[in-house]
């Protein structure tokens, strides 16, 4: 059932037009990566801040307040520009190990960095003791780090 | 004149090619994935955590944070990330001389990150000196708005530039023209 859902992605005309086109796959591959940057800086700034490192200065409910228009623009475009990037290659996808490690990862990063950790930052520091917050920094990282390993091998080893 | 100057580096680019270990990373079946991937992650830390510096620079975001406060927090962070990302890009480059000394896209990255450096040296060298006398205004003096927003600009070009040398097809014709190979 889900290997006709990536053939249905792969016969739609969206498909078709970038993988016909000489310019689009490149210049959605550059806006992607852009908003990777964006997106890894919204997302470390804030993790670092729960290490107790990076803007120790700043207070976490402020600091994350204030990345989060960032964080969601960035995600915003980077599920815009991943789409036709996707369906456009969409059984070099379903057959490569590293799509699926990417968006298990990418799946576990939603729920932590947009659930979890907007509730952890939510609060002010020693709120929830002085490990989880700590927890919370490190799997962001991880995971982030992990999708972003996991796109770049599709790429590469697929 | 642009052809003239590369052609004068062109043997140090053959030169390194013939490197024993050259060809070893060259040939070697996963040397380049380990580079790339590195080179991909770590400049996520860079470019992200430049990115929010420029900002504050620009007074587009953190602009409550005293200047010299965000550069304490997020610098140590960036130099690991320089390290690694010029590490393996310098390691991609000496591994395959030879296919990025004919990209356009590569050059174009190089002068991009030449820029960049001369406008991180005058930021340091002058701009910065009178710190101490606005780090707390949310809105930095002119010049050091303009640092930011040239960072910002020529750091999104690196970035963009950098994706397009896998594209050493898409490139203009004088730049054939120059039949670097």
């Amino acid at each position: 059932m889900l290997q006709s859902f990536f053939q249905w992605m792969q016969g739609l005309s969206l498909s078709a037009y970038f993988l016909e086109s000489v310019w689009p796959t490149p210049i959605i591959q550059c806006i992607h990566l852009v908003a990777v940057a964006v997106f890894a800086g919204a997302v470390l700034v804030v993790d670092l801040r729960l290490l107790g490192s990076g803007l120790k200065s700043a207070s976490i409910p402020r600091l994350a307040g204030a990345v989060q228009p960032w964080l969601i623009g960035s995600f915003t475009v980077l599920v815009l520009t991943g789409i036709p990037q996707m369906t456009s290659t969409a059984l070099k996808q379903y057959y490569s190990p590293f799509f699926w490690w990417k968006m298990e990862a990418l799946f576990i990063g939603v729920i932590v960095t947009f659930v979890i950790r907007r509730i952890i930052t939510s609060k002010e520091e020693g709120h929830f003791g002085p490990v989880w917050p700590k927890v919370v920094g490190i799997t962001s990282i991880a995971l982030w780090t992990s999708v972003t390993i996991g796109a770049r091998l599709i790429g590469l080893l697929s | 004149m642009l052809g003239f100057l590369l052609e004068l580096v062109r043997p140090v680019f053959e030169w390194v090619d013939s490197f024993p270990s050259s060809l070893a990373w060259r040939e070697s079946l996963n040397g380049y994935v380990y580079l790339l991937t590195a080179h991909v992650v770590s400049m996520g830390l860079v470019a992200g955590i430049i990115g929010y510096w420029d900002m504050r620079l620009a007074g587009m975001a953190l602009r409550w944070l005293p200047v010299s406060k965000v550069k304490s927090g997020l610098f140590p962070y960036l130099y690991v990330g320089v390290v690694v990302n010029a590490g393996t890009g310098l390691m991609m480059v000496y591994s395959q001389p030879m296919r990025y000394y004919p990209n356009f896209w590569f050059w174009f990255k190089m002068a991009m990150l030449v820029i960049l450096a001369v406008n991180a040296a005058y930021f340091h060298l002058r701009i910065e000196k009178t710190v101490e006398q606005w780090e707390n205004d949310p809105v930095a003096p002119a010049k050091a708005r303009m640092a930011g927003y040239l960072s910002l600009a020529f750091w999104v070009g690196v970035i963009v530039t950098g994706r397009l040398t896998a594209y050493s097809g898409l490139v203009p014709q004088w730049w054939l023209d120059l039949g670097l190979g």
